[in-house]
């Protein structure tokens, strides 16, 4: 991977690759695996990029579906998606944050779905609504009821911890 | 007051340093070991079949009266094992302290010795198996007989007229020779086709991440 296409293509887009990859680790060895993981696959992908979306959605959705199958090699011995069986080991951060109200909407988000935890970061990113249905592969109607539905159940959950 | 979670995100990460892209330096590290230790284990459970077969093989063979085929059978096998062993300890000797790109390029040059070392063995190894199953059956015994020589006879009441050489029809030495000839010099590609059922897939792996390191290095 050349340094320019590193510092072209895959820089401007890091701060979300680095988040999006903490909500689906738990700890600083994982996230730097999966971060450089999507980076190979952003990297080798490029020549099938085909400018029918823009490039940024294009590397939000590699981003998106490398960290779902890491996470679904990694829980292989499972019949199921990680999120419909998550023990408390699974969403605390043993790196954590600076900030410690991050650290624990960190967590709540680890306890949703995948895709949820997908929606709600790219909400959080204020990506439109369109982008994000784009990544997920869904309308953006559905979008919008989803992302209110995830911040009732991210409320609850960390109902009382944050001020 | 409670704060929503878009202002614990936008103030989080504007307190935080946790937007630092980790290095991607050490790339591929856990890739190389991981298709490497595969390649090993791989390497033994084979060996560890062939020991197992070889056992098997004697065992069966001395039940159903070819036992000679079953001992050469058992002797060459054990003699490839035994190579093969030595060529995997010479495997533990690649140092592992250097790079990536380095460490699988220092195991591609095993494998390639590996591969051309067990080719020119298998030159004779099919011969030697071909004609140790021949030998077991000549050697079997037939009612107080050996097979071969009670074939033979039977042969000789329907052409009396056919020639032999040490008690063995001509026709039958040429056409055992040929199919000797055949083995051996089919021999390595016997064990090429062989190699790629069995490691075929590993062999690509290990080429696509050589590539990619090397494209990465460009």
């Amino acid at each position: 991977m050349s340094s320019d296409f590193y510092k072209t293509s895959i820089l401007p887009f890091s701060g979300i690759i680095i988040k999006l990859c903490r909500a689906y680790t738990n700890s600083q060895e994982d996230f730097e695996d999966y971060f450089q993981e999507v980076c190979l696959q952003i990297w080798r992908s490029k020549e099938n990029f085909r400018e029918e979306s823009q490039w940024s959605t294009w590397v939000y959705r590699i981003s998106l579906n490398v960290c779902l199958t890491l996470l679904k090699k990694k829980n292989n011995n499972r019949q199921y998606f990680v999120s419909d069986a998550i023990t408390a080991e699974e969403t605390e951060d043993n790196y954590a944050f600076s900030d410690e109200s991050l650290n624990l909407l960190y967590d709540a988000i680890r306890k949703l779905s995948e895709i949820d935890r997908a929606i709600i970061m790219f909400y959080l990113e204020e990506k439109p609504y369109k982008e994000i249905a784009d990544v997920i592969g869904t309308n953006p109607n559905n979008i919008g009821v989803r992302v209110q539905r995830i911040k009732t159940r991210l409320k609850n959950i960390l109902d009382g911890k944050i001020y | 007051m409670e704060r929503s979670i878009e202002n614990i995100w936008k103030e989080g990460f504007l307190k935080s340093d946790a937007l630092v892209a980790p290095k991607i330096n050490n790339l591929y590290n856990q890739k190389s070991i991981h298709i490497i230790d595969k390649f090993k284990r791989m390497f033994r459970i084979n060996l560890i079949a062939i020991v197992a077969f070889s056992f098997v093989f004697l065992i069966v063979t001395f039940f159903v009266g070819i036992a000679l085929t079953g001992i050469i059978f058992f002797v060459v096998l054990n003699v490839l094992v035994i190579i093969n062993k030595r060529l995997l300890n010479g495997l533990d000797k690649i140092d592992k302290g250097v790079s990536s790109y380095q460490y699988l390029k220092s195991f591609n040059q095993w494998v390639k010795k590996q591969v051309a070392i067990n080719k020119r063995i298998s030159t004779f190894l099919y011969p030697i198996v071909f004609l140790s199953i021949i030998i077991g059956l000549w050697f079997k015994d037939a009612e107080g007989v050996i097979l071969g020589k009670r074939l033979v006879n039977e042969v000789l009441m329907g052409f009396p007229d056919i020639q032999l050489i040490y008690g063995i029809p001509l026709i039958a030495i040429i056409v055992i020779a040929v199919i000797v000839g055949l083995l051996f010099f089919f021999g390595g590609r016997i064990y090429q086709w062989d190699l790629n059922i069995v490691y075929g897939r590993m062999f690509r792996k290990l080429e696509d991440l050589m590539t990619d390191i090397e494209s990465l290095r460009s």
